[in-house]
């Protein structure tokens, strides 16, 4: 994750605004912004690791200035257009230019429920061990975690590149959100909680060098200390 | 970080953070505060706040409550 949301541990973005989280939307076009990208994804073009992808590749001067709601109507358009449901050019007259083939698969207002509230775990059944087991040192690869699209989707934060620490526990084998935003396939791999000290990821910075930050991370991201 | 939600812990207190980078969630149960021995799990409810559920503050004391 080198992109602009990467923001852990970044200096300069002020403090964390501390603000009322009983208000869920702020206006009413919040919601309606959050319900058209759920339920566009039941069409079936993409999925959360893709759609994850196309808010974190904004252009920085869009990503900065644009609400979280803003964000996510920019990533659906740029979805909608790159798995070509729809053209860029419907997109800018809102209307179609013909009746697009899947209307015929519209979600009804009566199956919402049942489709937003079916499970989708994301764990998965390998045929090899893992590698790591509790206790082992490993160290997170240095600059660009995806392996198989440079610069792509990943969830090693830029803080946490190669650094060392502890596995602390294995959650088994979990879709490789690097491959699936990418539509590469799940490519399941071994999930491990991982241990860091304060002082490994801040350095002189860490007010308590001893603490520690946890991380989910995937197998290939890591590689044995001896 | 935690000053920024006006907490301090004491120095001996270990720190552990989880960022979520992947699809597993996690809870936390917050500490129960001392004092709350017999109260009701209505009474210790209401001690429970938004911030001692994701780790950024402690339940309220129980003199908060009253």
């Amino acid at each position: 994750m080198n992109r602009l949301h990467d923001m852990g541990g970044r200096y300069g973005d002020g403090p964390v605004p501390d603000t009322d989280d009983s208000v869920v939307f702020h206006s009413d076009w919040e919601a309606h912004a959050m319900a058209v990208t759920v339920l566009s994804a039941t069409v079936g073009a993409w999925n959360i690791d893709a759609s994850r992808h196309a808010r974190e590749s904004l252009a920085p001067k869009d990503y900065t200035r644009f609400s979280y709601y803003e964000r996510w109507m920019a990533g659906l358009a740029d979805l909608l257009v790159a798995r070509g449901v729809v053209t860029a050019d419907e997109l800018a007259q809102a209307a179609p230019a013909e009746p697009a083939d899947l209307q015929p698969s519209a979600l009804r207002a009566q199956d919402i429920p049942a489709s937003q509230n079916k499970r989708a775990p994301y764990s998965r059944e390998i045929d090899r061990a893992p590698q790591f087991k509790s206790g082992d040192a490993v160290r997170s690869v240095s600059y660009s975690p995806n392996v198989a699209v440079p610069g792509g989707h990943s969830r090693l934060p830029r803080y946490a590149m190669g650094r060392v620490g502890t596995i602390e526990v294995c959650h088994g084998a979990h879709v490789l959100p690097d491959s699936n935003a990418h539509f590469l396939g799940e490519a399941p791999e071994p999930l491990y909680t991982v241990a860091f000290r304060a002082e490994e990821l801040w350095g002189s910075a860490a007010k308590r060098p001893h603490d520690t930050i946890m991380l989910d991370l995937w197998e290939s991201y890591l590689s044995p200390v001896a | 970080m935690l000053a920024e939600f006006g907490v301090t812990l004491p120095e001996d207190t270990a720190i552990r953070v989880w960022d979520s980078t992947a699809e597993v969630r996690y809870l936390v149960i917050p500490e129960r505060p001392d004092g709350t021995d017999g109260w009701s799990e209505d009474q210790l409810t209401a001690l429970v706040t938004r911030d001692s559920m994701i780790g950024t503050g402690q339940a309220l004391r129980p003199e908060a409550a009253a």
